[in-house]
């Protein structure tokens, strides 16, 4: 026994490095592994079933591309038209073609914008971007800081006044607070463009950094005020749970104040929640982009997305799925990343295997 | 802290001030802003069916119509049909250049008709066969038989460059017309310059913006000034705003009741929609609701004034029968024609019978289209009297055009530059039927004039057929005769414009997209300082 021991430590730390890297490297392989499956079959069933709903759909895509110009043309007309866009094939064959040029990257041709669909989302995607950081971003810090507040004085008149404006806002359509915003800061008081992402009749490259941002305010802060809500009510829950724990009492009984204990003794705890929340609200944050885009004519993906659909423009409807789903799931995964970060008990948990 | 609130407050009007200031005033006098609506997302590639309302703007056509809409030469000089009526043989000037300096020449010409045949858009070039330029001025246009409304592509479709074109040209169009396009935001705006190389009368107004946003948000842009024209709906147009005058256009774009006119005999379409209306294929029904609409009410109730009684497809067209204009808002001779045919109120319900059938319809309307059902609604309370019931019903436009249209009756918008549009709504259906003809009128004489017509040896002998298709003194589809339609108004599309602004006369405008309001707009011109 003793020899044994004493021969062991030697050798000792060089193995165990080793295989605390090794494990370290195997876990984040494993979980990208598992990342990678469940992403690859939520894209197929995600593909699959958009395409039975598209084509269940009573909009006839060629009906909805001549608009008024039906009557100018001719059945003989409509099969050129239907060549063009494959649509004289059964649904299964365009499905399987469609599938097998989307594994080659081709995300076929937007049948509205008669350009290549990814064209048109990365088009699109950039100008919704940075309405949907800012959004996301504002949201997120200003949420949690009042989530924080109100549950650290809860029933008092500052957490009675955040969490009315909070339920307020919960219960409220984000095209109507756009509608409210438009009619007051930019109709009434003429502060904000009420049009477009940057002044009419201006060259892209001309635009300075302050003109855009002049133009994003408004759909920017009609997003985040909606974002907000949610964010700020399940922080403060968490918060008041927390406040309730036998460290937070410890805390207050040494006189420590709310505030404090809040800051420094219940930030992880509670950051858990609103991580989650803030991450899987990128799919609200895409909904809520759609509507807000359309109140401000504010030309970006969700404006794009509406028109797909109203039109009839399934090329482009599946491209934007498949998008979002990428987008949503991207967001998911960071906030499992970000646990591990956050909670040390996760971690651990990963370690044994338990995951 | 009142020092830092204080500071606070101050760098918060200082930031505000800056974000202000950095949205810089766009009143320029040679730049219009235009939200007139009609963003083409494909693109403006006159092959794909831009500009097929007419003015492609980027592209001149070979002609086009005047503010009365007559044909008058533009890249063109002159037409001639041959004797057969197959061949156009058309001459173009030859001092024409594309906006980036190539001549545009006969094989431009050749080249646009005969790729429209295959590009697979929104316009139809059959029955041309092929195009051919027999030299550099003139081109020769084969049809497969005689179709003189085949002119309307003559002044509608726009002549692209063939060393240009390609799949990305919509986004970049080259053209000769009036203007050229600068640049295009999707979803935005687009920009235009004027052509310099333009062949003819040159436009005052230097640049133009078109702006895309829907109704409310163009609205509140021509609030804060933003917007130099302005396209509004005639229930928006009964209002001010500061700045601009309100400029109201004739139209042709029309609005009526389509009647199934043949008996519900369990036929149905191939797609297995129901074929036919008991109650409406009794022509006496057709022509007492024809009689019994106040058509001038409907105007003034439904469209706030802005508009005119329409008792044809074709009101006021170079093509329309002024012979089938009558008296309406009597109900007095609507009850006479419907008791002389039988239909008689005997249970007392105010509902007229015949053979124990009510006299009951439904009219259906798009539900999401307000002034339809308006219209429909209107219609349904001055048929009451009468002893018709009519029921609005609003429903979704998919099933009507899918389901409903061949056996009910429902309130479509036609009106149309090309008689085309008239022969399409009233010449016998072929066995698979579409939009338009949806009630399965068949009248062989009218089908006869509406032949004559189409293979007239010019445009305007075609006049006098197209005149008797609607009424020859004995029948037609009109009301005098059929009466397969009840048309019960032409809408006013109005316009705000800047009261610095002169738009000139306006041609009457069609039913459909575009820009017909920049039909003159080389006319336009700034009147203030």
């Amino acid at each position: 026994m003793r020899l044994s021991a004493d021969d062991k430590p030697a050798e000792e730390p060089e193995p165990l490095r080793r295989s605390v890297l090794s494990s370290a490297a195997g876990r984040l392989a494993r979980f990208a592994a598992a990342k990678a499956v469940r992403l690859a079959l939520l894209l197929v069933s995600v593909a699959t079933l958009s395409f039975v709903l598209v084509s269940f759909s009573p909009v006839d895509p060629i009906d909805a591309y001549l608009g008024p110009s039906i009557l100018k043309v001719s059945p003989e007309q409509r099969e050129v038209i239907a060549q063009r866009w494959g649509l004289d094939q059964p649904p299964v064959e365009r499905f399987t073609r469609w599938a097998a040029n989307l594994l080659q990257g081709d995300f076929g041709t937007s049948t509205i914008f008669n350009e290549p669909v990814l064209t048109v989302i990365v088009k699109r995607f950039t100008t919704s971007f940075w309405l949907m950081f800012a959004a996301w971003t504002v949201s997120g810090v200003l949420g949690f800081t009042l989530g924080l507040l109100a549950g650290a004085y809860p029933a008092s008149p500052l957490d009675k006044t955040i969490s009315f404006y909070a339920y307020l806002m919960a219960s409220t359509p984000t095209f109507w607070v756009g509608m409210v915003l438009l009619t007051f800061f930019s109709v009434h008081l003429g502060w904000t463009p009420v049009h477009g992402a940057w002044p009419a009749g201006m060259a892209a490259h001309d635009v300075s950094l302050m003109q855009r941002i002049h133009h994003l305010i408004l759909p920017a802060v009609t997003l985040s005020l909606i974002g907000v809500a949610q964010i700020a009510l399940h922080t403060r829950e968490k918060t008041i749970d927390v406040m309730r724990s036998e460290h937070a009492l410890f805390a207050m009984a040494q006189g420590e104040r709310p505030l404090a204990i809040v800051f420094c003794r219940t930030l992880r705890n509670v950051a858990l929640p609103a991580v989650t929340l803030q991450f899987a609200s990128l799919g609200e944050l895409f909904g809520g982009a759609v509507l807000a885009e359309q109140v401000f004519a504010y030309p970006g993906l969700g404006k794009a997305t509406v028109e797909a659909g109203f039109r009839g423009d399934v090329p482009l409807l599946l491209g934007l799925v498949i998008f979002s789903t990428v987008f949503v799931f991207t967001g998911n995964t960071v906030a499992d990343l970000l646990y591990m970060i956050v909670d040390p008990r996760m971690r651990r948990n990963a370690r044994k295997g338990d995951r | 802290m009142h020092t830092f609130a204080r500071r606070a407050g101050f760098a918060g009007v200082v930031l505000l001030l800056l974000v202000i200031g950095a949205f810089p005033a766009l009143a320029q006098k040679d730049t219009l802003i235009l939200a007139v609506g009609g963003e083409n997302t494909e693109g403006y590639d006159p092959l794909l069916g831009w500009g097929n309302y007419g003015n492609p703007l980027f592209h001149s056509t070979l002609f086009k119509r005047d503010a009365t809409l007559n044909i008058v030469p533009d890249l063109a000089t002159k037409r001639q049909l041959s004797a057969d009526k197959k061949v156009w043989t058309i001459t173009i000037r030859d001092d024409v250049q594309f906006s980036d300096g190539t001549p545009l020449t006969a094989e431009d010409v050749a080249f646009t008709y005969n790729k429209g045949l295959e590009a697979g858009g929104k316009i139809d070039l059959s029955p041309l066969v092929k195009a051919e330029a027999t030299d550099s001025r003139t081109v020769k246009l084969h049809l497969s038989q005689p179709d003189i409304t085949f002119v309307q592509h003559l002044v509608t479709l726009g002549i692209v460059p063939r060393t240009q074109y390609g799949p990305a040209y919509g986004r970049n169009p080259v053209g000769s017309g009036p203007y050229k396009l600068v640049r295009w935001d999707e979803g935005q705006q687009l920009v235009v310059e004027a052509n310099e190389r333009y062949y003819g009368h040159k436009p005052q107004i230097k640049k133009l913006v078109f702006l895309f946003a829907d109704e409310d948000a163009a609205l509140a842009a021509a609030r804060a000034g933003q917007v130099d024209v302005l396209g509004v709906p005639s229930n928006l147009a009964a209002q001010d705003i500061g700045g601009m005058r309100l400029h109201v256009v004739k139209s042709v774009d029309n609005r009526g009741l389509m009647f199934p006119v043949v008996p519900d005999e369990g036929r149905t379409t191939p797609s297995g929609a129901p074929i036919g209306n008991d109650v409406t294929a009794d022509i006496a029904i057709r022509k007492a609701v024809n009689y019994a609409l106040d058509r001038q009410a409907l105007v003034a109730g439904v469209l706030d004034g802005f508009g005119r009684p329409a008792y044809g497809v074709v009101d006021d067209l170079p093509w329309d029968n002024p012979a089938v204009r009558f008296a309406d808002n009597d109900p007095e001779k609507a009850r006479a024609i419907l008791e002389a045919a039988g239909w008689k109120d005997t249970d007392g319900d105010g509902i007229r019978e015949k053979n124990g059938r009510k006299a009951e319809f439904t009219i259906i309307y798009n539900a999401k289209d307000s002034l339809r059902q308006g219209l429909a609604l209107a219609a349904s309370d001055m048929l009451r009297p009468v002893g018709i019931h009519a029921v609005p019903k609003g429903e979704n436009w998919d099933r009507i055009k899918t389901r409903l249209t061949h056996s009910q009756v429902v309130v479509y918008g036609f009106g149309d530059h090309s008689p085309l549009e008239m022969y399409k709504l009233y010449h016998t259906p072929g066995p698979d039927p579409m939009y338009w003809n949806a009630g399965f009128y068949s009248n062989p004489v009218v089908d006869s004039h509406l032949e004559n017509a189409r293979s007239a040896e010019s445009f305007e002998a075609s006049i006098p057929h197209w005149q008797k298709a609607q009424w020859d003194g004995t029948t037609g589809f009109t009301v005098p005769g059929d009466a397969a339609w009840a048309w019960m108004v032409n809408l006013d599309h109005t316009y705000f414009v800047n009261k610095c602004l002169d738009v000139g006369t306006s041609q009457m405008e069609p039913h459909g997209h575009g820009w017909p309001i920049t039909a003159n707009i080389v006319e336009w011109t700034w009147t203030c300082d």
